[in-house]
């Protein structure tokens, strides 16, 4: 008995060893600039950011390969920074949980509430290449401004959750400073997001956790880990970069001015037209 | 908590999987990967809006009929960041080409990716195919 359990110990430890030697390295590229510091000592995040990349740069010198978002003039570059960048354990979902994301992955992610042009979620918003972040840092308040649905959010520095808490999209944050790393507390969503890619649906108990670490001038460290008791076995950790895009503008993205999809998937349903994959 | 609970709870918090989390919402549940097209003809209407943006573009078939096909692409914003110049790159009346993948819907409503423009430059006007539909692997274990 103690042999198999040290043999699956090994076997596991082993396919971790591969699965870590195989994940892209955080940092990247050989100049590293200083941290930029606020008036108060504090790491500065402002700047205009891109989610789920490891790529140093512009944003067009960062986006040159054929993936979501890629130029295509160098067919050499990581194809796409996203599906390569973010490292996350399978979801630690409930078997009953695990068979509605199945459910959701078998339809090819049909019933994205993104679909819809509602907010996406947290930290989802975080792992979105194709839109910039703009991040303001003050010392009583960071905001965090999305290209991706044109939505926002505050980060409370200091004090605690309002005890009157609607739910909603992007919850409630609360941010406190750990030496260099900010970080986050939300709660206070509600349960019509996604926390990462198909189906990843969560209840109303969500509680994030965010640490946001800018290890030089380029890269911020953003670790998120989420607990659902009602939906989750356990904490579900996520890790990602996101890297300084400057020249970036946040534009404008007004998601409903002529949103076709849900209607293309209601009669794709109506028609019974099966999504198997290849 | 012994040493061995203790490392195989930290490897199972460190397994790496690559999980592609792509924008915007799924191209892959309307379009099918299995059914590429290729089309030429001329732009009849560039529709430059979000979520997506839409171009038009009549095809002869060479017997005297004609077909206005329908291509899906990217938001105007993520256009401008890949290379589009709105109105100066692509206008109606221009003869391109585009390659792109068929709507599972069927009909002329396709997903584009390539367009080739009428002085030969060629720029995305979509993703690749699949995007957004999940990827290969789900984000949980299959039973």
């Amino acid at each position: 008995m103690r042999a198999r359990l040290l043999a699956a110990t090994l076997t596991l430890v082993t396919s971790v060893a591969v699965l870590v030697a195989q994940s892209p390295q955080r940092a990247t590229g050989a100049s590293r600039g200083a941290v930029p510091r606020a008036a108060d000592g504090k790491p500065d995040l402002t700047g205009v950011w891109q989610g789920a990349s490891n790529r140093r740069g512009s944003w067009e010198e960062a986006n040159s390969g054929l993936g979501v978002g890629g130029t295509g003039k160098d067919p050499a570059a990581p194809a796409n920074p996203a599906s390569q960048q973010v490292i996350t354990a399978p979801a630690p979902y409930q078997p009953w949980a695990a068979a509605k994301v199945l459910e959701s992955f078998n339809k090819r992610g049909i019933d994205d509430p993104a679909a819809f042009c509602l907010p996406p979620g947290l930290p989802r918003l975080h792992l979105v290449g194709l839109f910039p972040i703009e991040i303001v840092q003050t010392p009583r308040k960071v905001v965090l401004l999305y290209e991706y649905m044109n939505v926002f959010r505050t980060i409370q520095i200091g004090g605690s959750h309002s005890p009157d808490l609607v739910p909603a999209y992007l919850g409630d944050s609360v941010g406190r400073w750990e030496g260099d790393t900010l970080v986050v507390d939300v709660t206070g969503f509600n349960d019509k997001t996604w926390l990462t890619g198909t189906g990843t649906f969560h209840s109303e108990d969500l509680h994030l956790t965010e640490r946001f670490t800018r290890v030089d001038k380029d890269q911020i460290n953003y670790d998120a880990t989420m607990e659902d008791p009602k939906v989750l076995t356990g904490p579900w950790t996520i890790h990602t970069t996101m890297m300084l895009r400057e020249g970036t503008r946040v534009q404008e993205y007004a998601c409903a001015e002529n949103n076709q999809d849900p209607d293309h998937y209601e009669r794709l349903l109506k028609e019974g037209i099966g999504f198997k994959r290849p | 908590m012994n040493r061995t609970v203790r490392l195989l709870l930290l490897a199972a918090a460190t397994v790496a999987v690559a999980t592609p989390l792509r924008a915007h919402h799924s191209f892959g549940a309307e379009y099918d990967v299995n059914q590429p097209v290729t089309v030429s003809g001329v732009v009849t209407k560039i529709e430059w809006t979000n979520p997506h943006s839409f171009v038009f573009v009549d095809v002869a078939d060479g017997n005297g009929s004609v077909t206005n096909w329908k291509f899906e692409g990217y938001p105007p914003n993520a256009l401008y960041r890949t290379g589009w110049k709105r109105d100066v790159s692509m206008k109606p009346g221009d003869k391109i080409t585009v390659t792109g993948w068929r709507a599972r819907l069927g009909g002329n409503l396709a997903h584009s990716r390539e367009i080739t423009l009428p002085d030969g430059n060629k720029l995305f006007f979509g993703p690749p195919a699949g995007t957004g539909d999940g990827g290969n692997t789900p984000a949980v274990k299959v039973p």
